[in-house]
């Protein structure tokens, strides 16, 4: 509870940039609170979390209470409420990836980064001790012919082996 | 051979299709242009009602159908493009996205001018952060050529659309789900009535169509409703007098995925079979085909007993499965059914949304018997129950004979059905969701119970030979888990 009341009085604010795309958005939708999620990608993209700060300051913006904000962060797996690494690395694990030796490549992946995996409500198991790498496993990426894949970050990686794998991280950590 | 009809994916693959200027040379935007140039917008909605498109999202409900449900005097309405493609097995909307947008934005265009739309939103998946990218860019050139905006081309016309990016949440690709989500809240499912149409994003008339099916519109308005219905077969329900044409027209976008050579997306006609699908797909991986998840995760499964079953609307709904959103998923003899369940029913507990009691606490709960016999740890008692089937006024209902089954498959089967009874169709909870869980859980269960018998028995995974682990169709409650009166003609 303490850190968290610690975290409120760190303020957040959209820098310049994220400012003119959230004007953008607000004008698409009728009501502000529709730009909910846009809203919330962005200020995660500045903040690399969703903290409390950001929570307060996403419903000033959208002009609805701080527990609507909460409400929805806690909803979608894609919203981060503590700090992750610096490259998220997203295993399918959905039936054709597992048809395809997802497993392989996640124990491969585990034993390299050597850490567990991330669950939704502790994410610092999953994340290297560097702060580098999160490990998490996802349902289905919607790839599923060029299954096993995985996503790091925004790009997505396709029939992966571990050797893919290996050479995919040596160009992370180079 | 079946052979491929590329319509939607016909230039998918041409180098830059994704620019402007290259899909204007394969003909983009003249079947918009000929949409507002020579027909009236209650033409259009008459042209894909009569051209019999089925929704390509999952449903399979008649696109003309659900548009003549929006009423058109109320304003504004609005069109939602539903590009949360998340159903295990799905992947054919990723392609148009990231390699042909402006194909969709041509489609969107149709739509919008048919209903009188000004706003579009499409509701795209948070991972597709390139095909977001993709569709992010062919928007504002079609802005900046005119398309878009106020005025579209000088007709008076204004339309907009927006992108709109989701959070990893499978619930929004439902509907309403995808409505409240659009709206900024958690996306969990509204009550229908009243149906979207009517009530839709922001309490307004909505449209709410996939991807595939507005791709399919460009193609019905440049070609013709003449050329659109020679593909695919249709169908006579003969339970109207005069029957009812049952229309299965235009391609479809299988994905094929799991156990094959070849893996992908095929643009075949609605109407193959399995074992075609799987040839055209580049063959078997493996020696014998198990079993075929024929529509997305949520489907109930085939077996090798039904591999001639046509892959299209109405013939998979009279086998009693789904086409889906047309995620097919093939296993081959080596793999273990109740492995595979495990791995949906993971996914589905971690996917419900938590609205509806029964399947916030039921879908963990089937996943944890599934667990339990998977690790060998499957209760060993038996109780002696009533056998269902067909009874002998025709209906499904008790037998009057019994039969002895392992507690675990009689709770699995008796929890399942209270999320959604697959026997009755009727489901505990706001959205089909339900259904989607019981619907494999409980044909998974029934149609391959000798292996979940030899897991429990064994107390380990067992996977039985192809023959043995499949229960035989002769007159057996497994294949007949729904009532539909099997009254349609030329099947």
């Amino acid at each position: 509870m303490s850190d968290e009341l610690v975290q409120i009085e760190t303020p957040f604010a959209f820098n310049e940039e994220n400012q003119r795309e959230f004007d953008e958005l607000i004008g698409r939708y009728p009501i502000k609170e529709a730009a909910m999620l846009p809203t919330l990608h962005i200020a995660q993209k500045q903040a690399g979390y969703i903290t409390p700060a950001v929570m307060k300051y996403v419903a000033e913006q959208l002009e609805v209470t701080v527990m609507k904000v909460k409400d929805v962060v806690t909803f979608y797996p894609m919203f981060f409420e503590e700090p992750v690494g610096e490259y998220v690395i997203r295993v399918c694990h959905t039936l054709p990836c597992a048809l395809r030796d997802c497993k392989v490549v996640l124990d491969h992946l585990k034993a390299k980064l050597d850490t567990d995996i991330a669950s939704e409500t502790n994410l610092a198991k999953g994340t290297t001790a560097d702060g580098k790498f999160t490990l998490m496993k996802v349902e289905c990426l919607a790839s599923c012919d060029v299954a096993p894949v995985i996503m790091i970050n925004d790009d997505l990686y396709k029939n992966l082996t571990p050797e893919k794998v290996d050479e995919l991280l040596a160009k992370l950590a180079s | 051979m079946v052979e491929e009809r590329r319509i939607l994916y016909e230039h998918l693959d041409v180098p830059d299709i994704n620019t402007f200027d290259v899909f204007r040379q394969y003909d983009g935007y003249t079947r918009f242009e000929k949409a507002i140039a020579e027909y009236q917008p209650e033409e259009i909605a008459k042209m894909v009602l009569d051209s019999g498109l089925k929704g390509r999202g999952g449903a399979g409900f008649s696109t003309g159908e659900k548009w003549s449900f929006v009423p058109r005097d109320i304003e504004p309405r609005y069109l939602c493009c539903n590009a949360d493609e998340s159903e295990p097995g799905t992947f054919s909307n990723r392609y148009v996205l990231e390699k042909n947008p402006h194909l969709l934005i041509e489609g969107i265009l149709i739509c919008c001018y048919a209903m009188g739309i000004e706003t579009t939103y499409v509701y795209i998946r948070g991972e597709f952060t390139l095909g977001k990218k993709m569709l992010d860019a062919a928007i504002k050139e079609a802005y900046e050529k005119g398309y878009l905006g106020k005025d579209v081309r000088g007709t008076g016309l204004n339309i907009d659309i927006y992108t709109h990016p989701g959070a990893g949440a499978y619930i929004c690709g439902e509907e309403t789900g995808l409505i409240e989500s659009l709206e900024g809240k958690r996306g969990q499912p509204r009550n229908k009535p009243p149906f979207p149409a009517v009530e839709g994003v922001f309490r307004k008339p909505t449209v709410v169509q996939n991807v595939e099916t507005l791709c399919n519109l460009p193609f019905i308005v440049g070609n013709g409703v003449e050329w659109y219905t020679q593909m695919g077969p249709t169908y006579a329900d003969t339970r109207f007098d005069p029957p009812k044409p049952d229309a299965n027209t235009g391609t479809k976008l299988y994905c094929i995925s799991g156990d094959v050579n070849e893996p992908g997306v095929y643009e075949l006609d609605l109407g193959l079979t399995c074992t075609e699908l799987i040839e055209v797909a580049g063959g078997l991986r493996g020696e014998e085909v198990k079993a075929v998840i024929p529509g997305g995760s949520s489907a109930p499964i085939l077996t090798h007993y039904e591999l001639d079953t046509r892959l299209d609307f109405t013939s998979l709904t009279l086998a009693k499965s789904m086409l889906g959103s047309g995620g097919i998923i093939v296993m081959n003899e080596t793999r273990n059914i109740v492995d595979c369940l495990l791995n949906i029913m993971k996914f589905y507990a971690h996917e419900s949304c938590g609205q509806c009691t029964p399947c916030r606490w039921g879908t963990p709960w089937v996943r944890d018997i599934v667990q339990r016999i998977a690790d060998g740890d499957g209760r060993k008692e038996t109780i002696t129950r009533p056998k269902f089937g067909v009874a002998e006024n025709g209906r499904w209902g008790d037998t009057g004979e019994t039969e002895e089954i392992y507690e675990d498959l009689d709770l699995l089967e008796s929890v399942a059905n209270n999320i959604a009874n697959v026997d009755t169709m009727t489901w505990n909870t706001i959205c089909v969701f339900g259904i989607a869980v019981s619907w494999p859980a409980v044909s998974y269960m029934r149609k391959f119970r000798p292996e979940f018998e030899a897991a429990i028995r064994e107390g380990k995974l067992v996977t039985l030979p192809v023959a043995e682990a499949t229960v035989p169709p002769e007159e057996n409650y497994a294949y007949q888990q729904r009532f539909i009166p099997k009254e349609f003609a030329d099947l």
